[in-house]
């Protein structure tokens, strides 16, 4: 397929995502503060961090300014209105390859959030704007898996799910590094392990956890990261989205003359890390390290993705030389 | 309305034709006997049923996103194209002399273009004096001697039709380079079944359905020699910000084919390639939507960013079909429009079924003394304008206004023909004051290949403002669903 229209299924996918992952870290937060006072500094500035925003004025880090940042906020890039609107707009660049119902159910929501009953939902019931917001993205990769063929375009569709899902989870796992709890002591406090359950429940993987079978003794903590690093049955590990993300690439191809490309081999150099490792090498290592080695990384993977597919190739004979150089 | 018979239904009941113009539903307050059925159902319909059902059809347009976009700032605003409830009709049996006029007219200017790029003939015999054609900004002297695959020039022409106070269709003008709006015709006749699906049990009219069916075919067997089988087709816009990306988009979802942007494509030893993640595919036919100044930035203005530089050496290798192809400006320069009925006979030796607006060319010393004479009563038209732009409509017109172009066409009469003010037929159309007289015209489209079809029917687009004659949607203007009959029932 064309590598522009590729681009923008794979990066329509990401914005979809990434809007849906927001509106589980606003929503998982707000429900966690209901149960815990916690210093309002660390109540909403560490969701701004790991959504990668650092130059947010903490003075103004107040529940509802921030919820509105992330939510209303159109100068806001990681805002949920941004990232659906930026979805849309690449839905419509590419319509033609979508199908008919992914695009009306696009528009509708990008017509719901203009809406003054949608704002009057978001004043008197957050938890079921939030809802809504997850739902937009469920329901359209549901509508695309049904509609849509389960050719080129769809698979840079799931690419671009997976890859930007497997990062959020990486950097809601990195949430906790950022809480400072008050003393060593507070580990396996009750708020350390309401803030575990909340990461759990952001990622909708609270019952799924539960039903996992696994050794006593661990420390809820470290039992919690496991799962959500490494456990390949459950749909939002950071295992099973880069595993989702290896078969597209392998459903995708390569270029004409290349047997393995930049995006092979960033994908592999990732998946053979992780798959060497146990979750005591990553607390070994530091959490947080290791995370950011996963979150870096799946940037990398972003770049040789562009690379590979989305740059267009050359001519023929000039792919040839291209093949050549890259031994 | 004086002792008047009553109109036959509700909705009906306080429509006043227009006092000069052909009405397309009524004739003398009656029904015209094709469309006495559509009536008939109209009919039933009280105005707040016919208010639901046109909220109902607006929110289809709204929901689909089926808009033109106006982008003013970053984001944008997308519009939707006002679409009028009220069908406009055509008799079939009018519809099938239209038709072959239609053809016979393409046939024609066909003929033209294959001429003036070769032996010149027509200017030679004095036909057309040759440097209106030779100078027209539409003429492209890189296309001599150059005949393009399949040996078709105007794939898609877009003509666009009038109908006058005695009821006659005549010819305005022939758009032949890259018409667009059909977009909405096929959008329009799926709101109307969707919103009024009874009409279409009692009513029978002819499918528009056809379209994208019948130009991917068209453009298929134009393709180049040595083309794939089936033939690549893409469809190359200028992309997500031109007004009509939309219907680009429509099109190539509804053809099954690529839609395409100038940096999509590359040429290598003179061969088109798409760029895909795949590596370099080789495109045999381009529908283009884009005019020829910006196809190449190698072969004509160099700025052109939306284009693919070497494009137009892969054309004349005759690798790659263009549709349309390069130079058919020159046939619908509105100074040459004024000769397609002497082109019919000349090419065709035939009488020309459909009549032209009686012309006044600029460029011939008495036409240009009359037309200065006459501003006040004429309507001015810049040759390569379009969308309503460069106009002077006389009768409607100031002092000063008059004046401008007194000095513009002086200055410059090449660039000016002038007709006289015909009063487009109206149809009954909802304002604000209930259903009252509007301005229209038609547009067909015809697809040529190997073989010629045209659209049963078109693009009727309707002036809302109350005494307007320009219909465009740049202006202002709305759109009707058209309805050609069959078998002359409605």
């Amino acid at each position: 397929m064309i590598s522009r229209v590729a681009e923008h299924c794979f990066w329509m996918a990401r914005y979809l995502e990434r809007a849906e992952s927001t509106a589980r870290l606003l929503e998982v937060n707000r429900t966690l503060l209901l149960d815990f006072h916690v210093p309002t500094e660390q109540q909403w500035l560490p969701l701004l961090i790991i959504s990668g925003i650092h130059d947010y004025d903490e003075e103004d880090a107040t529940a509802e300014l921030v919820q509105a940042h992330m939510t209303w906020n159109e100068e806001n890039p990681f805002s949920i209105v941004s990232s659906l609107a930026w979805a849309r707009e690449n839905a419509r660049i590419i319509r033609e390859v979508i199908s008919a119902e992914m695009w009306e159910r696009m528009n509708f929501y990008h017509l719901w959030l203009r809406h003054s009953g949608t704002r009057a939902m978001y004043d008197g019931n957050r938890g079921e704007f939030y809802a809504q917001i997850r739902r937009i993205n469920q329901l359209l990769h549901g509508i695309a898996d049904d509609t849509m063929s389960h050719g080129e375009a769809w698979e840079f569709f799931r690419l671009g799910k997976h890859l930007e899902r497997a990062c959020q989870t990486a950097r809601v796992l990195d949430v906790k590094y950022h809480y400072l709890l008050p003393q060593v002591a507070d580990v396996g406090s009750p708020i350390d392990n309401a803030h575990w359950v909340a990461i759990l429940m952001s990622c909708s993987g609270y019952e799924p956890f539960h039903k996992k079978s696994r050794a006593a003794l661990v420390d809820p903590g470290t039992a919690v990261a496991e799962f959500l690093i490494f456990e390949e049955e459950f749909p939002r590990s950071v295992h099973h989205c880069l595993t989702e993300c290896r078969r597209a690439i392998d459903a995708i191809g390569r270029p004409a003359g290349f047997d393995t490309t930049e995006a092979d081999r960033t994908f592999d150099e990732l998946l053979q890390w992780l798959e060497s490792r146990k979750m005591l090498d990553l607390i070994r290592n530091g959490l947080h390290e290791s995370l950011t080695h996963v979150v870096d990384s799946i940037h990398g993977i972003g770049h040789a993705i562009q690379e590979t597919y989305f740059m267009g190739q050359a001519p023929a004979s000039k792919a040839f030389e291209q093949k050549q150089t890259q031994g | 309305m004086g002792n008047d018979p009553p109109l036959p239904c509700r909705l009906f009941q306080n429509y006043k034709p227009h006092p000069k113009a052909w009405d397309e539903l009524f004739l003398n307050q009656q029904p015209h006997s094709h469309c006495k059925e559509l009536l008939g159902q109209f009919g039933q319909l009280d105005p707040l049923e016919f208010q639901r059902r046109r909220t109902s059809a607006d929110m289809a347009f709204v929901n689909q996103g089926i808009t033109f976009s106006v982008y003013a700032d970053r984001r944008g605003v997308e519009k939707i194209f006002p679409f009028d409830l009220i069908p406009r009709t055509v008799p079939a049996e009018e519809w099938y002399a239209v038709e072959s006029g239609l053809k016979q007219r393409i046939t024609a200017l066909d003929a033209f273009l294959d001429d003036v790029y070769h032996d010149q003939r027509i200017l030679k015999e004095g036909i057309i004096p040759g440097d209106l054609v030779l100078e027209s900004k539409g003429f492209r002297k890189e296309m001599i001697g150059f005949r393009p695959p399949g040996g078709r020039y105007i794939h898609i022409c877009g003509t666009d039709l009038i109908r006058d106070e005695k009821g006659q269709l005549i010819v305005l003008e022939d758009n032949g380079r890259t018409p667009s709006g059909v977009s909405y015709v096929l959008e329009n006749r799926a709101v109307m079944k969707k919103v009024f699906p009874e009409l279409f049990q009692y009513c029978r009219v002819r499918r528009v359905e056809d379209y994208p069916r019948q130009l991917r075919e068209a453009l298929c067997s134009v393709a180049p020699e040595g083309a794939a089988n089936p033939p690549v087709v893409v469809l190359l816009s200028p992309g997500p910000y031109n007004s009509a990306y939309f219907e680009h988009s429509f099109l190539a979802r509804h053809m099954g084919i690529e839609l395409v942007l100038g940096p999509d494509l590359f040429v290598e030893k003179d061969c088109v390639y798409l760029k895909t993640t795949l590596g370099p595919q080789k495109v045999d036919v381009i529908y283009r939507r884009l005019d020829d100044d910006f196809l190449d930035p190698e072969a004509f203005r160099p700025d052109s960013l939306l284009g693919v530089p070497g494009l137009f050496r892969a054309y004349r290798a005759g690798n790659v079909t263009l549709a349309n192809a390069v130079g058919t400006g020159v046939a619908d320069d509105k100074a040459v429009y004024p000769y397609v009925e002497e082109m019919i006979r000349f090419y065709l030796s035939e009488k020309p079924i459909l009549k032209n607006v009686p012309t006044y060319i600029c460029a011939k010393p008495d036409d240009l003394a009359y037309t200065l004479d006459h501003l006040g009563e004429l309507v001015v038209k810049a040759v390569n304008e379009s969308g309503g732009y460069g106009m002077l409509m006389g009768p409607a017109s100031t002092a000063a206004q008059r004046a401008e172009f007194h000095v513009k066409i002086r200055a410059n009469p090449r660039n000016y023909v002038a007709q006289p003010v015909v009063t487009l037929s109206t149809c009954p159309t909802w304002t604000d004051e209930g259903l009252a007289p509007r301005h229209v015209d038609l547009r067909p489209y015809i697809v040529s290949g190997q073989s010629t079809w045209v659209l049963p029917g078109g693009l009727t687009r309707t002036a809302l403002i109350k005494g307007s004659l320009v219909v465009n949607s740049s202006q202002g203007g709305g759109s009707k669903d058209t309805w050609v009959m069959e078998n002359g029932r409605a």
